[in-house]
């Protein structure tokens, strides 16, 4: 999938803002807080770990999303919403 | 308003919650308990350790476990070993295995999900998260009785037997448990206790002397120069070693005695600040114990009272007690008993709690009572005998 088609969703960029910030979440907690239905959050979820730049680590019969530690997608979207998070906050 | 000057140079070193660098008469159990965890420094892969740590309230075992913990991590990452010390008050939780355990895992993972699983489920999961991070904790069960209590044999051989389920893989999870005594394990069956109870470390009540250690460690990190005398921290002391030597008790009495001496502004913490202090926890002054002494016991207790209102020491003499009961006799108009009679009303108001007394060597010639107005404050004492002799 090109750049463009993985960043233009609102839900996914704010579903990685919310990762960055607080690292592993079920799927539940994500469309909770990002105000999303469950299975849209998961479509979202899905497709974001197609593409690498999340992994889900499965707890019994728990899921949690987190950022894929060994994928340089990942590496560079962190770096990305760090960088952007604190210039906004200067 | 605000004291002028006051006592506290840094009054957060009194919080319950502070552990400081160095814990007094406790260096040998320290030594020990990083001796039994030695091997987690050198070969964390191969084993892990339980240790159970016993004692009376305020011997120090949360402090001692919390140093320690601190400590071992320290040592721990110093030589590149991922050490994590995680302590939970069982109490706290209820002493509810499930609760515990999700307070050791959000450590880790601080937005797992609060429900939907069992407490095994989240055992697993505890330790799935460990091996991802590649970290060992000691955890650490403080008021383990609390857990035993509710969860009772099953749940403590599932957290002892863990890694013999494991077999090959890392054990990732070591044990610090806290009891009072070693009483409550008692419910716990034969194979579950044998595993437990291969390394305990028992801590023994403070006795004077060390409590006068403890509280003179923190009364150097806590107040000002010189605003605490020696007497009132034997008297803290004192205090402390009729609570079974009960530390954290002494501790807190400090605090709140030099709270005293600022609300008074007095520049220094007074021996009538910590009787103010001790009464203010528990009440001590029970007004029908007064109204049953006899004139002449009122009248002696009195004099004491205003010796101890007068000046600012902790203790006096008998004989200096007896100068002060001569002079209230005057004022009543009665004759003072004589110094054997003396003797016996200290003897009662020991007893009743009021007064203490303790014969101290004097030197070459002999022996001396050396009396202390330990928990009541003088002034309370002062109004409430002078409100009942009036009444007479």
């Amino acid at each position: 999938m090109e750049i463009e088609e993985v960043f233009s969703s609102k839900p996914r960029m704010k579903i990685l803002r919310l990762i960055a910030r607080l690292g592993a979440l079920n799927i539940s907690d994500i469309a909770r807080r990002i105000n999303l239905n469950y299975s849209t959050t998961k479509q979202h979820l899905e497709l974001l770990e197609s593409e690498g730049v999340l992994q889900q680590r499965v707890y019994g019969r728990i899921r949690m999303y987190r950022f894929n530690d060994r994928s340089p997608k990942a590496i560079a979207v962190q770096n990305l919403i760090e960088t952007w998070e604190q210039h906004n906050k200067q | 308003m605000a004291p002028h000057h006051s006592v506290f140079k840094d009054e957060a070193k009194l919080d319950i919650n502070y552990v400081p660098r160095r814990l007094p008469h406790r260096e040998k159990e320290h030594r020990l308990l990083m001796e039994f965890f030695n091997f987690l420094l050198r070969f964390p892969e191969r084993m892990a350790q339980r240790v159970i740590i016993t004692g009376e309230v305020g011997t120090g075992k949360t402090a001692l476990a919390q140093r320690f913990g601190s400590d071992i991590t320290s040592e721990a990452n110093k030589r590149g070993v991922n050490v994590r010390y995680v302590h939970v008050n069982c109490r706290e939780y209820r002493g509810k295995f499930f609760f515990i355990l999700q307070h050791a895992l959000a450590v880790f993972r601080p937005n797992f999900p609060r429900r939907g699983y069992s407490s095994e489920e989240l055992l697993s999961t505890l330790v799935q998260v460990l091996d991802e991070e590649n970290v060992y904790v000691i955890l650490t069960l403080d008021e383990f009785d609390a857990f035993i209590d509710q969860e009772g044999s099953e749940a403590v051989y599932k957290l002892t037997r863990l890694h013999e389920m494991r077999a090959g893989q890392p054990p990732r999870l070591s044990f610090l448990f806290i009891l009072r005594t070693l009483k409550s394990t008692e419910r716990l069956d034969a194979s579950t206790k044998s595993t437990l109870q291969r390394n305990v470390i028992s801590l023994e009540r403070y006795p004077k002397s060390q409590l006068v250690d403890i509280l003179n460690d923190r009364v150097a990190m806590a107040f000002e120069p010189s605003t605490v005398p020696d007497d009132v921290v034997d008297l803290v002391a004192e205090l402390a070693v009729s609570e079974s030597g009960n530390a954290r008790f002494a501790i807190e009495l400090l605090w709140r005695a030099g709270k005293y001496a600022d609300a008074e502004d007095a520049g220094e913490v007074e021996p009538e600040c910590v009787r103010k202090a001790v009464s203010s926890i528990t009440p001590t002054l029970r007004k029908n114990e007064l109204a049953s002494l006899g004139l002449h016991e009122k009248l002696f207790l009195l004099g004491a009272a205003r010796f101890f209102k007068g000046n600012q020491r902790a203790y006096a003499s008998l004989s200096e007690i007896e100068g002060a009961y001569a002079v209230v006799c005057e004022e009543h108009g009665e004759q003072p008993h004589s110094h054997t009679q003396l003797w016996k009303y200290v003897q009662l108001l020991s007893a009743l709690g009021i007064l203490k007394a303790e014969v101290a060597e004097a030197g070459t010639r002999g022996r001396s009572t050396r009396v202390s107005l330990p928990s009541v404050p003088a002034y309370e004492l002062e109004k409430e005998l002078s409100a009942a002799l009036e009444k007479r």
